[in-house]
Parts: C-alpha cells; structure tokens; sequence
C-alpha cells in the first residue's frame, strides 16, 4: 500500500542511526507540551504521528471474528529527527533540560556515524565551532611529583601566603634593569598577573552578555577579591565606553589581520581612564593555524556592525595573513612598535602564533627585539567559534613540546626570566585547568590561556569534545553565549555568568596554592620547574625532558 | 602515699655536674613520684617534663626550678599542676590531657599544641602556632590556654575546641595582639582577646563577636584566680573592662555554606562598581541605546520566539489542480461534495471545462492524479469518475455581453475552451471550423470506444447552449479571410491544430495511408474503410496504438507496430491494442514500404498489405499573415498563447502538440489573457506552488481496500492537500490552547494562533493533516 515514491533513496539518505545523536523519545512518559521542541536550537526535533498496522489474521476455524479478515490501525505519536543533515541533532540536550518527565534525551551514536562522508554536501568543505573532538590531553597525565617531605617544611595552602601571580612584559636583567634606572632610560612595562587569563574571544565570536559577563566578573576578581585576572578581547575590538571605563586596566586589546574595531580603540585614546593591560597582536591561532577568524553573517547584528565598524549582516572573515607584513622582521618591528608607541611604551605588546615547528624563529626574533613583551604560543587543542574542520582537527602543534622546546632555547641563552612564554590551546579541555596551566608553567610557561574552560565553567557551554553541540558557528548557541540574537542571548545573564568567573578564579587560586604547597613553593610560581613534574610515558618524558614515572 | 607526703627533689645535673638526658630524667622522675605527690624537678633543660604522673589521689605537683626545655607537660594527666617560675621553651601541654600548667615567664611556639583537655596559663607573651590542634571531646572539659600578653602567627590553626585567652598585657607587638593570620582551619572552640590586631585572622573559619553575656560571666568568674596563679593580682581591674574584650568564634559548617559566596554579593558590585563606570550604567548605551539584554526563559511566547505559526491556508496548490494543464481544483470539487453542495462541485467543474466527461471522464491520461497524495497512502482519487459524473446539462451563467468580439479559428478542444472562458465572461466567441462539426480530433479521430459518442454528444449539445458562442462551420481559412476576421474581431484565436501528417520519403511512401485520414475515415460514418488482413504501422505512440485498434475493428488479424525507438505508447491505448493482439517491434527503420510490405534497413520484409504511417502531424499555417513567427513550423508564442501580432493568439497543437487536456488548458489561459487585457489589468497565471509532500499528515488516515466508487467516497478519501479541512486537530493538539477557530467573513473560519500563548512548538505544523500550518522564522 506504500507508494515507492514516498521512500526517496539517494546518496545523502540517512537514518537516524547514521547521525552522530539519536535522539531517545519515550512515548510512555512524553506529556506533549512542546517544550523540547520548541527549544531544540536546530529544529532538529518535531511531533510525528506513527500508524501501526494490527492485521487480524487467526486461522483457528469456527473462532470468533474468522470472518472479519483484514487489518486494524492504531495511530501513536513521538518525538522524532530529523534526518537531514543540516538539521541534525546536535546533541546538545536542551530537550532533556527542559523536558518535565524525563522524556527526551540525545544518546550518542555507539556506532559510525555516516555524517563524515557527507557534510560536504553542495562542495563546501565542513565547519563548526567549538573543539578539535579529541580527548586526549598529555598534560593531564602530568603530574606533581617532587612533594615536601620532611626534607623541607612543607607549606599550608590555607595558611601560607602565597603569589601566585606571574609577570608579563620584558623583564630586563637585574644589571640592565639598575643601569637603567640609575641612567633614567626606559624600563619596559611589566603587569603582575594572574597566570590564568581568559584568551581572546571576540565580540562577536561572544554575545553582548556573555562577554560582558566576563569583564564584569573579571572586574570583580580584581576589585573585591585582589586577583589579578587579566582578558583578552578577541579581535573584535571593544565597546567605546568600556574603553573608557576603569576595567581597561584589566583588559589585553587584541589586534589581528582583521583590524575590526580598531577605530574606536584609537578614537577613545584620549580618553582613556587606564592603560589596557597588554596589546596582543594576533599572528595565528591554534584551532586553525593559517586562517583568519570568520564571523558569519548571520551574527554580524546591527550591534557587532556597529563596534567593528561593518556594514551589518555581511560575513566577516579575517585574512589569514596581516596583509602588508612580510616578513618576522618587518612584522616584530612594525607592529611591536607602532602599538607600542600607542600607549607611549607603557603597555606589554606581544604576539599570539599557532603552535608551529616554527615557533622558535619567532622567539629568537622577538628575544632581539627590545620592546617585544612576551610569546603567546596557541596549541592545536584550542577552540574557536568558526573553522574549518580539518583545521580544527588535522593542523596546527600540541602545545606542550612546542612550548618547552621554546623555553629550553630560552634557557640555553640564559634569557628565561627576560621573554614570558604564555600557553593555550587545550588548557582544561577535560576540565582539569589548574592541573593543566600548572603542568604547562612548570614546562616553562608564564601562564595559560583559557577559552573553552572557561565558557563551559561561566556559562554552562554545553559543547565537548565528543561533539556535542559545537555550533558556535552558527549563531544558534543555545546557551547564549555565541549567539548575537538576542532572543537567545538574553538567557544569559551577565551576573551569573560574573558569578561563575568569581567562583572559578577563586577555585583556581585554591588549587594553585595546594599544588604549590606540597612543592614546598609560596613566593614564586613554579615557572620552569619541570623536576617537580613527571608523566607516565616514557617518550613523552623525553620528548618534554622531564621524569618519567611508573 | 598520701596526699601529703614530703617533697621529694629531683635533679637535672648529675653528681659531676653533666646534664643528665631527658630519658634517665625521667626515669627520675617517674620513680619520685611512686614515692611523692610534690615533686620539685631542678631542671637543665629536659624535655617532655611534667607528664605522665599519676598519684593515687590523683593529684601531684611538679613545680620547676630551672631551665625548662621542650614540650613541659607533654602528656599531662588531670591532677597534675606543673609551675614553671620562669619561661618555657616550645610546644607547652603537647598532648595534654588534665594538667594544669602554669609558665610564669614567656613561651615559645607551639603552646597547647594538639591538647586535649587541661590549662595552660602563660604570664608573658607566647610564639607561633600556639592553640594548633587542640581538640575538645565532650565527655571532658574543654582546654583553656591563657596569655597574658600577645601571641605569635598563625595562631590557633585548625583549633577544634579550644578556648585561649588573650590579654594583651605588654604585648610583643603593641599593634598586634593576635599575630599574623590566626584561625585558620579552625572548627571549634573561640578565642577572648583585647587589644589591636591586623585583621588577618580567617574569615571561613572564624567570625569576630563581642562576648555575649554568657561568656563574659565564663570570662570574668576563672579571670581572679587564675591571675592570682600567675601572681599578677594586680591586673584584675584592668582586664575586667568588658568593651575591651572581643571574641573570634569557630563558624559552622552551616555558617559557612550560607556565606562563603564571595565578601561581596555579584548585585552589589554590578550597583556599586560596575554600573557607576558607565553613563546611564549601561556599557552599550551609546552604540546600542535602549538595547534589552535583561534575563529570560528557555521556553517563550510572543515577541521572544524564533519562529511563529502561519496558517497558511490555500496557499499551496494541491497536485491534482497543479498537475492539471488547465488547473481544475478537484480538491475543491471535493469538498463541496463533502459539504453536499453537489451541484456547486459541478458548476465550478465546468467553469473551468466544457468537457468533464469527455476529456477527464475519457481520453485524459489523468495528469491530475498521477501525483495524487492519497498515492502514498493507498489508491489515487479517481478523477475519470468524477468527470464522467458532471451530468447536468446546461452550461454554467454567463455574464452579460460586453461588446467584445473574439475570432477563433479551429473549433477543436483549445479554441473552444478559449470560446468557453470568453464567453462565460461576456466576451463573444465567434469559432470558425473548416469540418463540419466541432471538437477538431477528438471529433474526428479519437475511436468511439474511448470517447463513447453519447457522453459527447451530450458536452457538444451543452457547449453550444453557451451564450456568447456562435460556431460557423465550413469556414475555409485563407490570408484574405483572416486579414477581415482581425479588423472586425478585436482578437483573434489560432487554434487549427496539426491536420497535415507527417511522411517519410522512403521508396514505396505513396503506398502508405496516414494515420490521420485512417482515423477521421473510420469516424467518418458515410465512409466504408477496408485495411489487409496484415497492417503495419511504422510509429508506436499512442495514436498508433488507436490507428491499431481501428485496424482490427476493420478486419485486420495482424498489426504490427514498428519504431525507430522505444514506442512512446502508454496507458489506455497501449493497452487497448495490446489486447487484441497487437505486437511491437524496435529498433526498426523502414527501408521502403512494397506490395508485400515493409521491408526494414537490414532487409527483412515484415508482410502487410495495408501500411499506415503514425509518425504525428505537422501544423497547416499558410494562412497566417506575413510576418507572424513560426519555430520548426509551429507558431511563436509566449507563456499566455500570444503572437508576435498583439492582437493574435495561437493555442494548442498550433503552437506545441500535446494532449487535449493541454490545448484546453492553452485556451484557458489565452482566453485569460485577452480578458485581463479588456479589463485594463496585468494577466495573472496560475502561480500557487505545489505543496511539499511532507507537509501533510497522512497518518490521521487509515489506508482502505480500494479506492472509492462514489463521489462521496472520493471525496471522503480526498487529502485537501493545502487547503484546511476544518477538522480542529490543531486546535486540540496545541499544547498552551495557543489555537482557537475563529469566524471569518470571507472565508467562513479560520485557524488563530495568540501570539501570547504559542511556544513556537511546532506542533500545529506537526499535526495539521493537510499542511496548512507552517513555521515561519520570526
């Protein structure tokens, strides 16, 4: 009774269990108030009707109803997906968390999604936001090994106090820095620092309240809780008005090959109130190594135009290259100085690269460069709003060797203390970011950049690195923290997200101090302290030069 | 012994002077102390001295005359009561458990350090770490630790219920009677001091109160005697100022839980601090004025949705009038039958037709239904029937003449469809036929076995009952003729057909009937037609299938059919053939056509007397004034049937051959055209889009057997693809009654969503069986 032409097979046709979620509909507990799918962030989920053919086929002769051959329906409704691949189930789960009975909930495909062989559908290679979608992570294996045991008085994490700050900026040698200030010649800038610094995530890449929710937070872990807590802006400049504000002191004002936003920057000279804690200028970045940012145009808002000074509604791509740089060279000296000279020398100014074998290069160049701050080196771990898959998945360095590589050149010049070597990429991909930034500082790392952490611990960010959700590309976060609509956005509120970074730099600090402590360390992070460290695999201990442990 | 027993002294240098170790030390002592319960110990410095001791009244007393050394009263027992007359070293009372231990001088770190019970009073100051660890079970008294003057950092850490009293009496530092960062970890027990601090004690672990009245009693009743222990009488008054006095108290966990959310609450600081550094507070006040960021819910209504409802009823055609060339709305027809309106369903038939029976009921493949999405359920609705059931005889209402005049030449399907869409509207339609009767092939050519003559006559009697229509008959079209025909008509109709067959220039082609003149001679009743008893055919479309009909209906026992290609041949008349025997033959091309029959290009003779060639007809047009565009020998039309002359129209097979039901759908929209045009108005085709297949909901429907055999089975059957049925299901389904049935003046209902009740769940669009609700982003 079923037309052929209802069963359309082609070679796009998917079932629900080629998708990477299967959506789990319990029809026994549904109560049908449409809450599931009303938030589904895809459309992915609607109300189906099935029909069930009961046939009535006894054969026991002289039974009851033997002469009533034929067919009965009973007619059942659920909760479906949808098969089509640009409105797949993104197993977020923002059904099961509005479901009141337990209903609904996506399970991830135990079995191989068929969705790699066709997300390329009309020629364009696959995107996403989010994560590389690999759980491994060398740097939670590390641990801290070289503990205070009666050899020297261990400290007390509650009692002692402790600095955990670091330093970011040139630091001159003691010689140099006496000679200079005895010769009352500049002194490069320097700002003590949190080690742990919320990387660069743009407005844009971020909605209004989740960014702002941020600075408001970081505003507060400086101003009532004295920790140092520093963020970076992304490329996406700034509100004028923050500009002018007295948290510009806690913000790093990133400038990349896009240059958006950079015309308010300079318009609000003038008035700042406050130097920006630093200048990044923005080289590279981990997730995608060679390409520039994208901000597609369904969340360029009049909002976002208006700061990045674009007409709005257009796809905004950075290019993956400054334009007009060269060279290091030129690039270091150019850009280094001109920023620089922005603030009149006073600000730290110094670059973001991918994670690259070639990071070294860039670290010699920057170590002859007299105004150069620090290197921010960004591994192949790091998230991003919008990328190519396969340069979020297959380009680009792990941070860990490429990092230490870069300090044990620093160390054989005897130059360590002088260029900060800051980290990302990765950091607390599975939650473990003290773990993470510490095992990375005693690398040889001044600090750590964080991105993806710190969205899934301030803003409940739903996505992992299994896949789930990840669309932060496409405007649709159902959290509203990458979404410029702010229909979606305005579930966010800035105060709570505040509240988590309060709660999130305290717990880190906590945790600093109990993994400083048993090192018998209060009054100096552990920069470089790499004999306190060991892993469990043998060529990850070479490769790393630290112990290997078993 | 006895509770009075002699004094016994026990030394701490040996007889040549040398400090005796504080092992053998306390051997001494333990054995003095077998013999009395006063023990005077001349100390050099021993450590772990004063503990231990035990006394069968339970009270002994050490009293130290010397240097004291490390852990004085480690261990002590309740009833022992140690005086050290001078200072003492570190860790006074570790682990004590009863003893009194009285340090008149000063202490070093660690006082009290894990003690349990017991008192320990210090006449100076003491250092670090004093009041560690002490514990307090509940079964004995707590541990008191007194100090007259200050005490060291980092003061009673992780203090499970102590009580130390700190008097700040000559302190070490004047400024800070506490020490650096004291409390920390502390759970229990609390702290009296007076005097200046630094402020740096734990603010998790301890809270800063002024004694209640209760503890100032506690305080004020021990104060006297246990500064007359220290011999410091004279400090009574001056330490008996209560405002003096403060207190840092163990919080409890259930303390801590409600207040360890930060010192300052996050709406404060967004009031105080974070607001302030903005005009108007708002940081995006100047770039976005007015924008509302406030806080909302996951699930909402109104403005807030990101997709909205439409009802957006009839705006999709269903297949069956999408599909049809000239668009007739079944599903329409349908529901008035539904509604009983019988004869309504089948006037708004024929205002679309003049020939449901014969073209629908009949000859037609049936477009309509090829796509019926009742297909996908069980059976296709079945519109033959429904046409053959338009049974009443009079042509639908005209409306009154206007004065407009229309010429169509050819009285075949599309120039009469085109007279009955003029004519309806007032317009004249004068037709000019060549034959002697109207309906052009279907007239002529159509075998009566698929056009059965009664059901036409019948259309062709109500055709001509039409008002605005005169039909002359006989009318041989020449230049001369129409050039007269187009100043007196304001338009005029090309509708002629194809009527010149199409032949091959084999060898032997004269030998060859058309199946054009085959055809219109077998319906030709004064015609007697006589065919061999072998006929083949060369073209096996479905006018060759009919010409194969014919041929046995005229005493042939064989044909063949034969193609240069896959015969085109379908349906009805494929069939028709077939069973009477007919055979198919291809690849095959004709070399000549001879005697004895058609011999093909690889030289086989397929025998046949009779040789009919069905390969199509090509249009007779050498009337038509100089300068009018032909393509291939068809007239140059656009999408409304127009010529490059303004005022001359060509429709059906003239301009494209097809079906009958495509020439009547060409006249319709001609006829349209040059309607709209009187009127002064642009032409609008027909231009609703067919509804997606997946909109509807054929699961509210059970499949049946068979299809229908009435009317009203059809019209029970039918989907109403696109239009709603009425049948409330989005109303009931809605899960916030979001949805109500509202009265409209032009329509009769409709389907309201309150915008401030929808969720935007989507399930009105999930559930409506005939796709009218759709979600629309918002």
């Amino acid at each position: 009774m079923v037309s052929v032409r209802s069963l359309p097979v082609n070679p796009s046709s998917l079932t629900y269990h080629d998708l990477p979620w299967i959506v789990q509909h319990r029809e026994d507990r549904c109560t049908l108030c449409g809450r599931c799918t009303s938030i589904c962030p895809t459309g992915s989920i609607f109300l189906t009707y099935r029909r069930q053919r009961m046939p009535k086929v006894g054969l026991t002769p002289g039974a009851p109803n033997q002469d009533q051959r034929g067919s009965a329906y009973r007619t059942f409704m659920g909760i479906r997906q949808n098969t089509d691949l640009a409105r797949r189930c993104i197993g977020c789960g923002m059904c099961a968390m509005v479901c009141p009975n337990e209903a609904i909930t996506p399970a991830p495909n135990a079995n191989d999604p068929r969705t790699p062989f066709l997300n390329n559908q009309k020629g364009e290679a696959p995107t996403r936001g989010g994560r590389r979608n690999d759980r491994n992570s060398i740097l939670d294996r590390i641990s801290f090994n070289r503990i205070s045991m009666l050899t020297d008085p261990a400290l007390d994490a509650g009692r002692h106090e402790f600095s955990c700050n670091t330093i970011l900026g040139r630091i001159l040698p003691p010689e140099e820095f006496l000679r200079r200030q005895a010769a009352g010649e500049w002194i490069p800038p320097t700002r003590e620092i949190f080690p742990f610094i919320i990387g660069s995530m743009s407005f844009g890449a971020l909605s209004p309240n989740m960014w702002l929710g941020l600075l408001q937070g970081v505003a507060y872990c400086n101003e009532v809780l004295g920790i140092p807590v520093v963020m970076c802006t992304g490329e996406g400049g700034c509100p004028p008005w923050v500009l002018r504000s007295p948290f510009l002191k806690y913000i790093v004002l990133q400038i990349a090959s896009g240059y958006f936003g950079w015309d308010e920057i300079i318009r609000a000279l003038p008035e700042m109130q406050c130097d920006p804690a630093a200048i990044e200028i923005k080289y590279g970045q981990g997730a995608k190594p060679g390409d520039g940012g994208l901000l597609m145009w369904f969340k360029v808002s009049q909002l976002i135009a208006r700061l990045r000074g674009v007409p709005a509604g257009v796809d905004l791509p950075s290019p993956p290259v400054h334009q007009t740089l060269y060279s290091i060279e030129e690039s270091v000296m150019k850009m280094i100085q001109t920023m620089s000279m922005a603030w009149n020398f006073k600000v730290p100014v110094y670059p973001k690269i991918s994670g690259s074998t070639s990071a070294k290069s860039v670290l010699n160049n920057l170590v002859r460069n007299p105004y150069a701050g620090a290197l921010l080196i960004d591994g192949i771990d790091g998230g991003t709003g919008a990328a190519y898959n396969i340069s979020m998945d297959a380009t680009g360095h792990p941070i860990a060797s490429n990092l230490r590589e870069c300090y044990l050149d620093l160390v054989a010049q005897g130059r360590q203390n002088e260029i900060p070597l800051f980290a990302a990429g990765g950091m607390g991909k599975n939650g473990n970011i003290t773990q993470n930034g510490m095992a990375m500082i005693m690398l040889g790392a001044s600090g750590v950049h964080m991105g993806k952490y710190i969205m899934q611990a301030a803003a409940g960010c739903l996505g992992n690195e299994k896949n789930r959700c990840n669309v932060c590309n496409l405007g649709i976060c159902p959290k509203g923290i990458t979404s410029q609509n702010p229909k979606i956005y305005r579930r966010l509120d800035p105060d709570d997200v505040a509240q988590r970074v309060v709660e999130t730099f305290s717990a880190i600090r906590t945790e600093i101090k109990k993994i400083m402590a048993p090192l018998g360390r209060s009054q100096s992070l552990p920069i470089g302290m790499s004999d306190a460290i060991g892993i469990d695999d043998k060529h990850i201990a070479d490769r790393l030069k630290i112990k290997y442990i078993c | 012994m006895s509770a009075k027993s002699k004094a016994i002294t026990v030394k701490g240098l040996d007889k040549q002077g040398t400090r005796i170790s504080s092992k053998n030390f306390d051997e001494l002592v333990q054995a003095a102390a077998r013999k009395s319960n006063d023990l005077i110990l001349e100390t050099f410095g021993q450590h772990n001295v004063g503990g231990r001791l035990h006394s069968a009244d339970g009270k002994v007393s050490v009293r130290l005359k010397g240097p004291a050394g490390q852990r004085l009263g480690c261990m002590g027992q309740p009833g022992t009561t140690i005086v050290c007359e001078g200072p003492a070293s570190d860790d006074v009372g570790y682990l004590n458990i009863g003893a009194d231990i009285i340090v008149k001088g000063d202490s070093s770190n660690g006082v009290c350090n894990a003690m349990a019970q017991g008192r320990v009073l210090i006449g100076g100051s003491i250092g670090a770490r004093g009041l560690t660890m002490t514990k307090w079970n509940p079964d004995y008294t707590r541990p008191e630790l007194w100090v007259l003057g200050s005490v060291g950092d980092t003061f009673a850490e992780f203090n499970c219920g102590g009580i130390a009293v700190v008097c700040g009496v000559e302190p070490k530092n004047a400024k800070n009677v506490m020490g650096y960062r004291p409390c920390v970890g502390m759970v229990g027990g609390w702290i009296y001091y007076r005097g200046e601090t630094d402020g740096t004690y734990s603010k998790n672990n301890a809270k800063l109160v002024k004694p209640d009245d209760e503890q100032w009693q506690w305080l004020m009743k021990r104060l006297p005697a246990n500064l007359e222990a220290l011999g410091r009488q004279d400090l009574l008054k001056k330490l008996s100022v209560r405002a003096e006095w403060n207190l840092l108290m163990a919080i409890t966990p259930q303390e801590r839980a409600l207040m360890f959310s930060g010192p300052m609450p996050m709406a404060e600081f967004r009031e105080k601090v974070w607001k302030p550094a903005f005009p108007g507070g708002d940081p995006l006040g100047d770039i976005a004025p007015g924008l509302d960021r406030s806080h909302i819910g996951a699930i909402v209504s109104g403005d807030l949705r990101r997709k909205k409802p439409y009802w957006a009823n009839q705006e999709n055609a269903a297949p069956c009038t999408f599909y049809c060339p000239v668009h007739i709305p079944t599903i329409d027809r349908l529901r008035l039958i539904r509604d009983g309106k019988m004869d309504e369903a089948y006037e708004l038939v024929l205002r679309h037709t003049p020939f449901p029976a014969s073209v629908c009921g009949a000859v037609c493949p049936n477009l309509c239904v090829q796509n019926c999405s009742r297909d996908r359920l069980d059976e296709r609705i079945d519109v033959a029937m429904l046409g053959r059931s338009v049974r009443i005889t009079q042509p639908p209402a005209s409306k009154k003449a206007t004065g407009k005049k229309v010429a169509i030449i050819g009285g075949g399907p599309g120039g009469m469809n085109a007279a009955w869409h003029l004519a309806q509207e007032g317009v004249e339609a004068h037709i000019f036929e060549k034959s002697d009767k109207l309906g052009g092939k279907l007239a002529q050519v159509i075998p009566w076995e698929r056009l059965p003559k009664a059901t036409w006559d019948a259309e062709i009697a109500r055709f001509l009952k039409m008002k605005n229509i005169k039909v002359n008959f006989g009318v041989a079209m020449t230049k001369a003729k129409l050039a007269e025909l187009q100043k007196q008509y304001d338009y005029v109709i090309v509708a002629v057909g194809t009527h010149e067959p199409r032949r091959i220039p084999f060898p032997g082609n004269e030998r060859v009937i058309a199946a054009l003149d085959f055809l219109k001679s077998i319906k030709d009743e004064k015609q007697k037609v006589k065919v061999g008893k072998q006929v083949v055919i060369i073209g096996a479309g479905n006018v060759g299938c009919d010409v194969a009909f014919e041929a046995y209906q005229a005493g042939a026992e064989q044909v063949t059919l034969v193609d240069i290609q896959k015969p085109l041949a379908f349906g009805k008349e494929k069939a028709a053939a077939e069973k009477l025997g007919a055979k198919f033959r291809w690849p095959i091309s004709t070399k000549e056509v001879t005697a004895e029959g058609l011999v093909t290009d690889k030289g086989e003779l397929i025998p046949a007397q009779t040789v009919i060639i069905s390969i199509g007809d090509i249009p007779a047009v050498s009337f038509l004034p100089d300068g009018i565009e032909l393509f291939r020998g068809w007239i140059k039309t656009d999408k409304t049937g127009r010529t490059s002359d303004r005022h001359l129209f060509a429709v059906g097979d003239v301009e494209k051959p097809g079906l009958a039901t495509d020439a009547l759908g060409r006249g319709k929209i001609a006829a349209g055209a040059i309607l709209a045009e009187i009127a002064g108005k642009d032409y609008v085709p027909f231009q609703l889009p067919l509804i997606s297949p997946d909109k509807l909901t054929l699961e509210h429907y059970c499949p049946q057997p068979s299809a229908g055999s009435s009317q009203e089975d059809e019209a029970t059957r039918c989907l109403s693809c696109g239009t709603c049925r009425d049948c409330h299901l989005c109303e009931t389904i809605c899960p916030t009654q979001a949805i109500s049935r509202q009265k409209h003046d032009i329509l009769g209902f409709q389907y309201v969503s309150d915008d401030n009740k929808c969720i935007a769940c989507g399930f009105c669009a999930d559930t409506c069986p005939c796709g009218i609700w759709t979600m629309q982003p918002f």
